[in-house]
Protein backbone atom coordinates (compact mmCIF):
# COMPACT_ATOMS: atom_id res chain seq x y z
CA UNK A 1 0.00 0.00 0.00
CA UNK A 2 2.77 2.41 0.87
CA UNK A 3 4.50 1.50 -2.39
CA UNK A 4 1.38 2.58 -4.24
CA UNK A 5 1.28 5.87 -2.32
CA UNK A 6 4.93 6.45 -3.15
CA UNK A 7 4.12 5.83 -6.77
CA UNK A 8 1.21 8.28 -6.75
CA UNK A 9 3.42 10.94 -5.20
CA UNK A 10 5.94 10.57 -7.97
CA UNK A 11 5.24 13.04 -10.82
CA UNK A 12 7.51 11.12 -13.18
CA UNK A 13 4.97 8.28 -13.19
CA UNK A 14 2.23 10.50 -14.62
CA UNK A 15 4.36 11.76 -17.48
CA UNK A 16 5.52 8.25 -18.26
CA UNK A 17 1.93 7.00 -18.22
CA UNK A 18 1.02 9.54 -20.88
CA UNK A 19 4.11 8.55 -22.89
CA UNK A 20 3.30 4.83 -22.69
CA UNK A 21 -0.29 5.49 -23.72
CA UNK A 22 0.99 7.42 -26.74
CA UNK A 23 3.24 4.49 -27.64
CA UNK A 24 0.35 2.04 -27.35
CA UNK A 25 -1.94 4.25 -29.44
CA UNK A 26 0.77 4.53 -32.08
CA UNK A 27 1.28 0.77 -32.29
CA UNK A 28 -2.47 0.23 -32.43
CA UNK A 29 -2.81 2.72 -35.28
CA UNK A 30 0.13 1.21 -37.16
CA UNK A 31 -1.75 -2.09 -37.46
CA UNK A 32 -5.22 -0.54 -37.70
CA UNK A 33 -4.56 1.90 -40.54
CA UNK A 34 -4.85 0.79 -44.15
CA UNK A 35 -3.05 3.60 -45.92
CA UNK A 36 0.60 4.59 -45.73
CA UNK A 37 -0.26 8.13 -44.62
CA UNK A 38 -2.30 6.84 -41.68
CA UNK A 39 0.64 4.69 -40.67
CA UNK A 40 2.95 7.73 -40.87
CA UNK A 41 0.64 9.60 -38.47
CA UNK A 42 0.78 6.66 -36.04
CA UNK A 43 4.59 6.59 -36.16
CA UNK A 44 4.68 10.30 -35.34
CA UNK A 45 2.51 9.57 -32.28
CA UNK A 46 5.00 6.94 -31.10
CA UNK A 47 7.99 9.24 -31.59
CA UNK A 48 6.26 11.93 -29.56
CA UNK A 49 5.76 9.45 -26.74
CA UNK A 50 9.47 8.65 -26.87
CA UNK A 51 10.45 12.31 -26.67
CA UNK A 52 8.08 12.91 -23.77
CA UNK A 53 9.46 9.95 -21.82
CA UNK A 54 13.07 11.03 -22.38
CA UNK A 55 12.47 14.61 -21.28
CA UNK A 56 10.43 13.57 -18.24
CA UNK A 57 13.06 11.09 -17.13
CA UNK A 58 15.88 13.61 -17.43
CA UNK A 59 14.08 16.66 -16.03
CA UNK A 60 12.62 15.03 -12.95
CA UNK A 61 15.46 12.75 -11.84
CA UNK A 62 19.09 13.44 -11.08
CA UNK A 63 20.15 12.57 -14.63
CA UNK A 64 21.77 15.26 -16.76
CA UNK A 65 18.85 17.46 -17.80
CA UNK A 66 20.65 19.07 -20.74
CA UNK A 67 21.38 15.67 -22.25
CA UNK A 68 17.74 14.67 -22.04
CA UNK A 69 16.57 17.82 -23.78
CA UNK A 70 19.15 17.35 -26.52
CA UNK A 71 18.08 13.73 -26.97
CA UNK A 72 14.50 14.92 -27.46
CA UNK A 73 15.76 17.43 -30.03
CA UNK A 74 17.55 14.61 -31.86
CA UNK A 75 14.32 12.61 -31.85
CA UNK A 76 12.57 15.59 -33.43
CA UNK A 77 15.24 15.83 -36.12
CA UNK A 78 14.97 12.13 -36.89
CA UNK A 79 11.17 12.41 -37.03
CA UNK A 80 11.44 15.24 -39.54
CA UNK A 81 13.87 13.24 -41.71
CA UNK A 82 11.64 10.17 -41.52
CA UNK A 83 8.54 12.14 -42.47
CA UNK A 84 10.36 13.58 -45.49
CA UNK A 85 11.39 10.14 -46.71
CA UNK A 86 7.92 8.67 -46.13
CA UNK A 87 6.44 11.54 -48.14
CA UNK A 88 8.75 10.70 -51.04
CA UNK A 89 7.97 6.97 -50.82
CA UNK A 90 4.25 7.75 -50.70
CA UNK A 91 4.56 9.87 -53.82
CA UNK A 92 6.38 7.08 -55.67
CA UNK A 93 3.87 4.43 -54.56
CA UNK A 94 0.89 6.62 -55.45
CA UNK A 95 2.37 7.31 -58.89
CA UNK A 96 3.02 3.64 -59.58
CA UNK A 97 -0.09 2.02 -58.10
CA UNK A 98 -2.64 4.83 -58.03
CA UNK A 99 -3.38 4.28 -54.35
CA UNK A 100 -1.49 3.82 -51.08
CA UNK A 101 -3.33 0.99 -49.39
CA UNK A 102 -0.79 -1.24 -47.74
CA UNK A 103 -2.75 -4.46 -48.28
CA UNK A 104 -2.65 -4.22 -52.04
CA UNK A 105 0.99 -3.29 -52.45
CA UNK A 106 2.48 -6.08 -50.40
CA UNK A 107 3.68 -8.28 -53.26
CA UNK A 108 7.24 -8.36 -54.49
CA UNK A 109 8.18 -9.26 -58.02
CA UNK A 110 11.50 -11.00 -58.41
CA UNK B 1 -1.96 26.80 -4.73
CA UNK B 2 0.74 26.41 -7.39
CA UNK B 3 0.67 22.67 -6.81
CA UNK B 4 -3.03 22.52 -7.56
CA UNK B 5 -2.61 24.70 -10.63
CA UNK B 6 0.13 22.38 -11.88
CA UNK B 7 -2.14 19.37 -11.43
CA UNK B 8 -4.97 21.09 -13.30
CA UNK B 9 -2.61 22.08 -16.13
CA UNK B 10 -1.20 18.56 -16.31
CA UNK B 11 -4.67 17.03 -16.51
CA UNK B 12 -5.71 19.45 -19.24
CA UNK B 13 -2.57 18.75 -21.31
CA UNK B 14 -2.80 14.98 -20.78
CA UNK B 15 -6.45 14.98 -21.84
CA UNK B 16 -5.53 17.00 -24.94
CA UNK B 17 -2.76 14.53 -25.78
CA UNK B 18 -4.93 11.45 -25.36
CA UNK B 19 -7.99 12.87 -27.12
CA UNK B 20 -5.81 13.95 -30.03
CA UNK B 21 -4.13 10.55 -30.14
CA UNK B 22 -7.43 8.68 -30.24
CA UNK B 23 -8.66 11.01 -32.96
CA UNK B 24 -5.44 10.53 -34.95
CA UNK B 25 -5.76 6.76 -34.81
CA UNK B 26 -9.48 6.23 -35.27
CA UNK B 27 -10.72 9.09 -37.49
CA UNK B 28 -12.20 7.98 -40.80
CA UNK B 29 -10.88 10.93 -42.75
CA UNK B 30 -7.12 11.35 -42.90
CA UNK B 31 -7.36 15.12 -42.63
CA UNK B 32 -9.21 14.71 -39.33
CA UNK B 33 -6.53 12.27 -38.22
CA UNK B 34 -3.94 14.95 -38.99
CA UNK B 35 -5.91 17.46 -36.89
CA UNK B 36 -5.84 14.93 -34.05
CA UNK B 37 -2.07 14.55 -34.47
CA UNK B 38 -1.58 18.33 -34.31
CA UNK B 39 -3.72 18.43 -31.16
CA UNK B 40 -1.47 15.77 -29.61
CA UNK B 41 1.64 17.72 -30.60
CA UNK B 42 0.34 20.86 -28.93
CA UNK B 43 -0.50 18.88 -25.80
CA UNK B 44 3.01 17.43 -25.65
CA UNK B 45 4.41 20.95 -26.08
CA UNK B 46 2.34 21.97 -23.06
CA UNK B 47 3.74 19.07 -21.06
CA UNK B 48 7.27 20.23 -21.99
CA UNK B 49 6.39 23.70 -20.70
CA UNK B 50 5.14 22.14 -17.50
CA UNK B 51 8.50 20.41 -17.10
CA UNK B 52 10.20 23.83 -17.35
CA UNK B 53 11.80 23.23 -20.73
CA UNK B 54 10.32 26.10 -22.77
CA UNK B 55 12.92 25.78 -25.52
CA UNK B 56 11.79 22.24 -26.24
CA UNK B 57 8.14 23.32 -26.26
CA UNK B 58 9.01 26.01 -28.78
CA UNK B 59 10.94 23.55 -30.93
CA UNK B 60 8.09 21.06 -30.68
CA UNK B 61 5.68 23.61 -32.15
CA UNK B 62 8.20 24.79 -34.73
CA UNK B 63 9.40 21.40 -35.98
CA UNK B 64 6.50 19.06 -35.33
CA UNK B 65 3.45 21.27 -35.81
CA UNK B 66 5.12 23.41 -38.44
CA UNK B 67 7.22 21.03 -40.52
CA UNK B 68 5.93 17.52 -39.90
CA UNK B 69 2.29 18.62 -39.94
CA UNK B 70 2.75 20.27 -43.32
CA UNK B 71 4.62 17.22 -44.66
CA UNK B 72 1.83 14.87 -43.59
CA UNK B 73 -0.71 17.22 -45.15
CA UNK B 74 1.29 17.15 -48.38
CA UNK B 75 1.29 13.35 -48.26
CA UNK B 76 -2.50 13.32 -47.85
CA UNK B 77 -3.02 15.74 -50.73
CA UNK B 78 -0.51 14.11 -53.09
CA UNK B 79 -2.10 10.69 -52.78
CA UNK B 80 -5.55 12.18 -53.52
CA UNK B 81 -7.69 9.73 -51.60
CA UNK B 82 -11.47 9.81 -52.04
CA UNK B 83 -12.65 12.46 -49.62
CA UNK B 84 -13.82 11.16 -46.27
CA UNK B 85 -13.51 7.49 -47.15
CA UNK B 86 -9.77 6.84 -46.93
CA UNK B 87 -10.05 4.46 -44.04
CA UNK B 88 -13.61 3.24 -44.53
CA UNK B 89 -14.54 -0.40 -44.87
CA UNK B 90 -14.76 -3.10 -42.26
CA UNK B 91 -11.78 -4.68 -40.56
CA UNK B 92 -11.61 -8.39 -39.97
CA UNK B 93 -11.82 -9.60 -36.39
CA UNK B 94 -8.25 -10.84 -36.73
CA UNK B 95 -6.97 -7.41 -37.61
CA UNK B 96 -8.79 -5.81 -34.67
CA UNK B 97 -7.31 -8.43 -32.35
CA UNK B 98 -3.81 -7.95 -33.74
CA UNK B 99 -4.07 -4.18 -33.44
CA UNK B 100 -5.26 -4.41 -29.83
CA UNK B 101 -2.52 -6.87 -28.89
CA UNK B 102 0.22 -4.85 -30.57
CA UNK B 103 -0.98 -1.73 -28.81
CA UNK B 104 -1.31 -3.30 -25.39
CA UNK B 105 1.77 -5.54 -25.32
CA UNK B 106 4.52 -2.88 -25.41
CA UNK B 107 2.56 -0.59 -23.10
CA UNK B 108 2.06 -3.32 -20.51
CA UNK B 109 5.67 -4.51 -20.79
CA UNK B 110 7.08 -1.01 -20.36
CA UNK B 111 4.65 -0.27 -17.56
CA UNK B 112 5.76 -3.40 -15.70
CA UNK B 113 9.41 -2.47 -16.23
CA UNK B 114 8.79 1.02 -14.83
CA UNK B 115 6.93 -0.50 -11.89
CA UNK B 116 9.73 -2.90 -11.09
CA UNK B 117 12.69 -0.54 -11.50
CA UNK B 118 11.26 2.73 -10.30
CA UNK B 119 13.59 5.58 -9.60
CA UNK B 120 13.51 8.42 -7.17
CA UNK B 121 12.14 11.51 -8.82
CA UNK B 122 11.92 15.00 -7.48
CA UNK B 123 8.83 17.15 -7.71
CA UNK B 124 10.66 20.15 -9.14
CA UNK B 125 12.04 19.82 -12.66
CA UNK B 126 15.63 20.80 -13.36
CA UNK B 127 16.23 24.22 -14.84
CA UNK B 128 18.42 24.34 -17.93
CA UNK B 129 18.82 27.56 -19.87
CA UNK B 130 19.31 27.67 -23.60
CA UNK B 131 22.91 28.82 -23.30
CA UNK B 132 23.88 25.67 -21.46
CA UNK B 133 22.01 23.59 -24.04
CA UNK B 134 24.08 25.20 -26.78
CA UNK B 135 27.33 24.65 -24.88
CA UNK B 136 26.55 20.97 -24.36
CA UNK B 137 25.45 20.57 -27.95
CA UNK B 138 28.68 22.04 -29.33
CA UNK B 139 30.88 20.52 -26.62
CA UNK B 140 30.49 16.86 -25.68
CA UNK B 141 27.72 16.10 -28.18
CA UNK B 142 29.12 17.79 -31.25
CA UNK B 143 29.34 14.47 -33.10
CA UNK B 144 25.61 13.80 -32.65
CA UNK B 145 24.92 17.37 -33.79
CA UNK B 146 26.91 16.92 -36.98
CA UNK B 147 25.48 13.46 -37.64
CA UNK B 148 21.89 14.64 -37.36
CA UNK B 149 22.59 17.32 -39.96
CA UNK B 150 24.07 14.67 -42.25
CA UNK B 151 20.98 12.49 -41.69
CA UNK B 152 18.68 15.39 -42.54
CA UNK B 153 20.66 16.19 -45.67
CA UNK B 154 20.68 12.57 -46.85
CA UNK B 155 16.94 12.26 -46.18
CA UNK B 156 16.21 15.37 -48.21
CA UNK B 157 18.51 14.36 -51.06
CA UNK B 158 16.95 10.88 -51.06
CA UNK B 159 13.46 12.35 -51.11
CA UNK B 160 14.33 14.52 -54.11
CA UNK B 161 15.91 11.52 -55.84
CA UNK B 162 12.86 9.34 -55.19
CA UNK B 163 10.42 11.96 -56.40
CA UNK B 164 12.47 12.81 -59.48
CA UNK B 165 10.71 11.93 -62.70
CA UNK B 166 12.99 11.19 -65.61
CA UNK B 167 12.09 13.05 -68.75
CA UNK B 168 10.76 10.61 -71.31
CA UNK B 169 12.58 10.39 -74.63
CA UNK B 170 10.32 10.78 -77.61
Amino acid sequence: MSALLDLLNNPLVYYQTVAVLLLGLGFFGLIWRKSLVGMLISVELMLNGAGLAIVAASQLTRADAAMGQLAALLVMGLAAAEATLVLAITVVVARRFGHVESENISELRG
Amino acid sequence: MMDKLAIVAFLAYALTVLAGGVMAVLARSLVRALVGLVLTLFGVAGLYLLMSSPFLAFMQILIYVGAVGVIVFFAIMVTRPPAGAEEAGPRSARQILLAAVSGLAPAVLLGLACWKYRVEAGRVPADVDVGRLGEVLLGPYVLAFELISVVLFVAMAGAVLLGFERRRDR
